[in-house]
């Protein structure tokens, strides 16, 4: 890890959270879970959900208290926390979600809570807040807003930005990141690890909680795992990996985070031949086998994405052909795709996978309401027979097929949006990003039920940005560059960071695959 | 450190793909929203200052405005309850007592007055009444947590029944010095209701569009996480919202007992008007949300219209026609702004 600024003192420390325990009700959240961070350092917190990250989160912010356990800040014991000394303390948090008001200009969602005013009135001072607003962006950011530009009109990164600034405002000792990169691409992460490390290297602490693995790795100094409500390991970062920590906190072997089915491929499904849409992706040719799962990755702007898109019929492209079975398919909707029996199951699935206020069999049967529809009534015994069926199957943890989906989940939410197309019979199903968000139980669970829709004679298409997941579960994976399918790895004989290469476009024999 | 310029770039990575049309169109919608409204606005009143020569007179600018003075402060105080409970039409800060509120608050000035009792205690009636009003709305939406719709519905029944009881159905006359200075002209011959509206938007502008009460006014009702996460505490805001409104109430019905020299039936009648008006004044705010100076354009807006087509003698039946369809106009087009906002 780079020591860049040496000065910084990196001893003692500034949290220390010792045998924590709390009930909630007759449920233990947490039993007997630690926690210590060093100063100036950036400390990572993984668990699955449910193993009291969240808890032990809250409790730090003060907005639980312990039921045993003791916490020191600063070496100083305090036997509990609320909100208000949490803050005096100097730890502040930066929510998952951006909690900015959209009306709001910069300078007023900055200051809310601690406005300004005119000096002898009752009046706020919009321009001291838009002057403070301006300096402070430009002097860590960089960044160059309009005055009267509004939270509703930036980007998801910039609204970030502005959420950090409210709490560098405060000149914190210690930021907690709860989950930051969740709605960010990965370029913006790549500049918001730029950021925290700049920030630790000025003697900020950092506790960074996230769920990819991936990140802790390349971001943290150390990592603190939990699992049931405790904790099971800290480790330092020069010393694991992302596999080990995976592996920790779900209490398996390494090899069983990715399982993988042998599964005999069959003749070619899905046949793409120089497809072409102007400005986003050219020339693309690839087949997709029955039985088999083909990764496909690439960069924002890579194509990949708009890709998918084309097939499933929600763009359209310019030139090329798209057989299905051999057929010549014109997938120019969604729904011309799915009567060829493609499935597509969305990156953003609350919004496009499943509806969140109808019940898991209504979802479940939402793609193939044609089959359980009599004389244009809705046969209700048939729909709740196929979804249970489908529940069983796909083990959905719900309190019945009659709940509603936005009471799961964001495992068990794609699960659902995956059974909704099984129903239908679907031969081709297109995941984009199937296991964003989800934690890594989830995940093995999609990838278990990636591997059976294989098994089942299906041709799997997954775009992902997790390479250590196309690497585990695909047969194949393509990558894509500027549009174009640069590279094409047999996914047993590479790693993640060959494909990254490729990735990035670094890869040396840049070559076109048929 | 080497990132600044790192740094602005992470900003706008999303710019790229963001810069088609439909994105364009969506940047645009507001300031095409807002600038239609106003538009509407003058075309209005350019037409009946065309049509009708009386219409662009101080006298009658005077007296719009004066007429204006009573709904105008009483969509001043659903304003405010919209500000702080979101501006969701359905689900959002929503105020149907108001105008049943300001019946009692009138009936409630003109029994004192009747009864022997002075301005100042029948003022200070009106006004208890009024803040009683906003308090059992405060309590039914953040005690019992009925959505605001719902509750002040209730609360318009109780309160219009409360009127009934009052008054018998009757109309109480009401006289006395401070009712006449109210209902007569004020400086250059325009009435003084009409100094009062434009003296009540200002202190309630000034407080609401100005202070940090009324910045966090609006972070509650837009957004209470947000609020939350900022050490705010919501409920008293929304509490405050109604009791304010309440408030307004009061002040409506003094006016209203002056302007009509007591009490009289029908103060229900005015609901509508005062759900378009705030529902309209939005369209007049750069970011599309309830203010009070949006309130006063679109209060002085369907003041001028229904002015003008008294003018014109179009029929008055008309008028509720014109104030429905505004309604539907001015919700369909925020909603659907809102809706694509939200892709």
């Amino acid at each position: 890890m780079s020591d860049a600024a040496g000065t910084v003192v990196r001893s003692g420390e500034v949290i220390r959270l010792e045998g924590i325990v709390k009930h909630f009700g007759g449920s233990t959240a947490l039993s007997g879970a630690s926690l210590s961070v060093r100063r100036g350092t950036i400390h990572g917190l993984v668990g699955q959900n449910g193993a009291g990250k969240s808890t032990l989160i809250k409790l730090l912010a003060g907005l639980h208290r312990q039921d045993a356990g003791e916490i020191e800040i600063e070496g100083k014991p305090y036997d509990r926390l609320t909100p208000h000394l949490v803050e005096e303390l100097g730890i502040h948090f930066i929510h998952q979600d951006r909690l900015l008001v959209p009306s709001f200009t910069v300078g007023e969602a900055l200051f809310l809570g601690r406005e300004p005013r005119i000096p002898g009135t009752p009046f706020l001072d919009r321009r001291l807040m838009q002057r403070r607003a301006a300096e402070i962006l430009g002097r860590y950011f960089g960044l160059r807003l309009p005055n009267s530009a509004l939270i509703a009109e930036l980007s998801t990164a910039e609204k970030q930005i502005i959420q950090i600034t409210r709490a560098l405002l405060n000149q914190p000792k210690v930021l907690v990141f709860d989950e930051p990169t969740a709605a960010l691409v990965h370029r913006e992460a790549e500049i918001l690890f730029r950021l925290i490390r700049r920030l630790r290297d000025e003697g900020i602490t950092v506790v960074y909680i996230s769920h990819y693995l991936n990140e802790i790795e390349e971001l943290c100094d150390a990592v603190t795992v939990l699992r049931n409500g405790r904790d099971v390991a800290t480790l330092e970062i020069g010393e694991t990996s992302a596999a080990e920590i995976g592996a920790l906190m779900v209490n398996r072997d390494v090899s069983e985070l990715y399982p993988k089915r042998e599964v005999a491929i069959g003749g070619t499904v899905l046949k793409v031949e120089g497809l072409s849409s102007p400005g986003r992706y050219e020339g693309v040719t690839f087949s997709l086998h029955k039985g088999e799962i083909l990764g496909l990755t690439g960069l924002l702007g890579s194509g990949a994405k708009e890709l998918v898109r084309t097939l499933f019929g929600l763009e359209q492209s310019g030139e090329g052909t798209v057989e299905v079975n051999g057929k010549v398919v014109w997938t120019a909707s969604p729904a011309a795709a799915a009567r060829n029996k493609l499935a597509l199951v969305p990156e953003d699935r609350r919004r496009h996978g499943v509806a969140l206020d109808l019940s898991v069999a209504e979802n479940a049967t939402l793609a193939s309401l044609s089959r359980f529809t009599r004389f244009g009534f809705l046969d209700r015994t048939a729909e709740i027979l196929q979804a249970e069926n489908l529940v069983d199957r796909l083990q959905i943890k719900t309190n019945g097929s009659d709940a509603l989906v936005k009471t799961l989940s964001g495992g068990n939410q794609q699960k659902v949006a995956i059974a909704k197309w099984l129903s239908r019979h679907s031969e081709i199903y297109i995941l984009d990003e199937p296991t964003v968000g989800v934690d890594i139980a989830a995940k093995i669970e999609i990838y278990t039920l990636i591997g059976e829709l294989a098994a089942r004679g299906a041709g799997v298409l997954v775009l992902s940005s997790d390479l250590d997941e196309l690497v585990g579960i695909t047969d194949r994976t393509l990558v894509m560059f500027r549009g174009r399918i640069v590279r094409e790895f047999v996914s047993s004989e590479t790693s993640a960071d060959r494909i990254l290469a490729a990735v990035a476009g670094a890869s040396e024999t840049l070559r076109h695959v048929g | 450190m080497s990132v600044d310029t790192d740094l602005s770039s992470y900003a706008d990575t999303q710019e790229g793909a963001a810069k088609r049309d439909p994105e364009l169109l969506r940047r645009l919608a507001p300031f095409l929203l807002r600038g239609g409204a106003i538009l509407a606005f003058i075309a209005v009143f350019v037409f009946f200052a065309v049509s009708a020569p009386f219409f662009f007179t101080a006298g009658n600018i005077g007296n719009v405005l004066a007429q204006s003075a009573i709904p105008g402060v009483l969509v001043i105080g659903l304003t405010i309850v919209m500000i702080a409970g979101g501006s969701n039409v359905v689900t959002g800060g929503m105020d149907l007592s108001l105008a049943a509120n300001m019946g009692l608050s009138a009936a409630v000035y003109a029994t004192l007055s009747q009864a022997g009792h002075g301005d100042a205690a029948a003022i200070a009636g009106a006004l208890a009444t009024g803040l009683a009003v906003g308090a059992v709305n405060a309590a039914a939406v953040v005690l019992a947590g009925i959505i605001p719709l719902l509750a002040t519905l209730a609360v318009m029944n109780v309160v219009a029944g409360f009127e009934l009881v009052l008054t018998q159905n009757t109309v109480i006359p009401a006289a006395s010095d401070f009712l006449s200075i109210l209902s007569a002209l004020g400086p250059f011959g325009i009435p003084a209701l009409a100094y009062v509206l434009v003296g009540f938007t200002a202190i309630v502008a000034l407080i609401v569009q100005n202070t940090p009460f009324g910045l966090r006014l609006y972070a509650v009702g837009e957004f209470p996480e947000a609020a939350r996460a900022a050490g705010l505490s919501v409920r008293p805001f929304v509490a405050g919202s109604f009791v304010a409104s309440g408030f307004c109430g009061g002040v409506a019905g003094i006016l209203s007992a002056s302007y009509l020299s007591g009490s009289t039936t029908g103060a229900g009648e005015m609901l509508l008007p005062v759900v378009v008006t705030a529902l309209l004044g939005t369209v007049f705010s750069r970011r599309l949300v309830p203010t009070v100076t949006g309130t006063l354009l679109s209060a002085l807006f369907v003041g001028f219209l229904i002015n003008g087509f008294q003018l014109l003698n179009i029929s008055s039946t008309l008028v509720s026609g014109v104030q429905g369809l505004l309604i539907l106009l001015v919700v369909s087009a925020t909603t659907l702004l809102n809706r694509r906002e939200m892709q």
